[in-house]
């Protein structure tokens, strides 16, 4: 059962990024971009690993989503993505440039020893996450909450300034 | 779509349209065939043994429900799934919320259809919806225009299908429940600022930001405000923790997370005194307002189904689920609860002013965000001192 699921997600992902590429409106690219990262999440859940998944779609279509269409939405300008004639030395740079990079990551996942891999033997519990989390990794855990609070902190320095002058 | 193919490019264009469709459709269609399939189901000679043995129909059709994917297919789109929600949730409740509403306007509601207080009412309003007109305005989007309802009654079909009704009543029993219901509920915000932008209309657009502005704001205490459960439970599974408030209703160890949790339900519902995305007063119907007819019958019945999962989930996480005493059945014991929850979800309708976005933004992201925090806070104190196991 599992393999159709797989190549029907595996459809869905890499078929709503092209279309997010080859969208003429950007809202669409949008909507293409949220597709495939649902995509991925029902991959995670495939992969069992239930705990990626549900935090790929809380954070990538509850947040990261909804953040793209908003400032999309914001900002919108008539034909933005103009068609440029591009020239074919560039066209074929970029495609050298694009095989290169499919070729490095298909050596790169077959220089691992995933293929190896025969079944999953201690399965990840959140109370597992959650003791790695406080004791042995809290020092990334710490550094990237200082990280995310300095950036929050950035940002309400620089909406303030903005309001400022708007006056009350 | 009949351009003509010029170039090579064109070309390939049309190749990737056509593989795409031919995927998507064999996704859809034939995937659940072949899900069919795979069952212990022997069409030809079960059918001739029936026909010789009319009298095992009855038992033939109970075991063929217990097997898996028949279980799982009729709990989808019969009892604890799209049927029942359908006609309990959004016809009855709905009709309960008129007749409430009108009692307490002491007007009198609904009267003549059905005879018994015009009980049959909202069932004739669904046909009246049914029958009319689709219209489709100048300049929407039309594709994304007709997808949004559908897509917002597929987020609320995905979460009736984790809420457990009893222990052998539910549809899926996920180990991940408890954030998987809000990982879907997050889908909302996104469906919501596309049915404002695609309806080309400037009140649908305002209803859009506004809903979307409400939505971020109180879904993040309404998560929080159910980590205390979750610590005390031990477990993110819907099951394990109705089972460990068999001692103590959680409503009694969390007053203060069932209290966030109920007033971020009524926020994420758009329910008055939080409807200001749909402010009949300013913005008409506020996101909803171009959508006639069936599009807006499934808004209502999304709507009303979102209503009866938040309020399942209450039910769920505060109240103890199915449990109760024993002669009457765990299911009873828990539509009796989510009943009564949604009584008081109603309530605030007829009895309270609607707030302005200032004020709910800051209630949001101040006091209930504090709120939920102190929840968290004070349930690992109790946990560290040994209070509760």
């Amino acid at each position: 059962m599992a393999d159709p699921i797989f190549i029907a997600m595996a459809v869905v992902t890499v078929g709503s990024a092209i279309f997010a590429l080859e969208a003429k409106e950007i809202i669409y690219g949008a909507i293409g971009l949220a597709g495939s990262l649902f995509g991925v999440a029902t991959l995670f859940f495939l992969l069992d690993a239930p705990y990626v998944a549900v935090f790929q779609i809380s954070v990538y279509i509850g947040a990261v989503a909804v953040l793209i269409l908003f400032t999309v939405m914001l900002v919108r300008q008539e034909n933005w993505a103009k068609e440029v004639k591009a020239r074919s030395l560039t066209r074929v740079a970029g495609i050298l440039t694009g095989l290169a990079v499919v070729f490095a990551l298909v050596f790169a996942v077959i220089a691992t020893n995933l293929s190896q891999f025969s079944s999953i033997t201690n399965s990840a519990t959140f109370v597992n996450i959650g003791q790695l989390i406080s004791t042995g990794d809290s020092p990334i855990l710490e550094v990237l909450a200082l990280v995310l609070a300095a950036s929050v902190i950035g940002a309400l320095t620089l909406s303030r300034v903005d309001r400022e002058d708007a006056g009350r | 779509m009949s351009k003509p193919i010029t170039t090579f490019e064109d070309f390939v264009k049309r190749i990737i349209i056509v593989v795409f469709w031919v995927a998507l459709v064999s996704v859809v269609v034939l995937l659940p065939i072949y899900y069919l399939l795979d069952a212990e189901f022997h069409f030809p000679v079960d059918f001739i043994h029936l026909a010789i043995n009319p009298n095992l129909i009855i038992a033939y059709q109970l075991n063929l429900l217990a097997t898996e994917p028949f279980r799982t297919l009729f709990a989808l789109t019969v009892f604890p799934g799209f049927t029942f929600v359908a006609v309990y949730g959004t016809i009855f409740m709905g009709w309960v919320e008129r007749k409430l509403t009108a009692k307490i306007q002491l007007r009198t509601g609904p009267m003549y259809a059905g005879r018994l207080e015009g009980i049959l009412q909202n069932i004739a309003d669904f046909f009246k919806l049914a029958f009319k007109e689709i219209v489709i305005p100048n300049g929407v989007d039309t594709a994304t225009f007709v997808a949004i309802p559908f897509a917002l009654m597929a987020v609320a079909g995905a979460l009736v299908a984790l809420v457990p009704l009893s222990p052998t009543t539910y549809i899926a029993d996920p180990s991940v429940g408890a954030v998987l219901v809000f990982a879907i509920l997050g889908f909302t915000p996104v469906i919501v600022l596309l049915a404002g932008w695609a309806s080309n209309s400037k009140y649908p657009f305002l209803g859009g930001l506004r809903a979307l502005h409400q939505l971020v704001a109180y879904e993040i205490p309404l998560i929080l405000s159910l980590v205390g459960t979750v610590v005390l439970a031990g477990s993110l599974n819907l099951m394990n923790i109705v089972q460990a408030q068999s001692g103590l209703w959680y409503l009694f160890l969390q007053p203060l997370g069932a209290i966030v949790f109920f007033i971020g339900a009524l926020a994420e519902l758009e329910r008055i005194p939080f409807d200001i995305p749909e402010a009949d007063s300013e913005l008409v119907a506020g996101w909803q307002t171009e959508y006639t007819s069936m599009l807006f019958g499934t808004f209502q019945l999304a709507n009303f189904s979102r209503m009866y999962i938040l309020a399942g989930l209450f039910t769920t996480f505060f109240l103890g689920g199915w449990l109760g005493p024993a002669p009457v059945p765990p299911e009873a014991w828990f539509i009796l609860k989510v009943t009564i929850v949604m009584i008081f979800m109603m309530l605030p309708r007829s009895i309270m002013p609607r707030l302005r976005i200032d004020m709910l933004l800051r209630a949001g992201w101040v006091k209930l965000l504090a709120l939920s925090f102190a929840n968290i806070f004070l349930t690992m104190v109790i946990v560290s001192l040994g209070l509760v196991h």
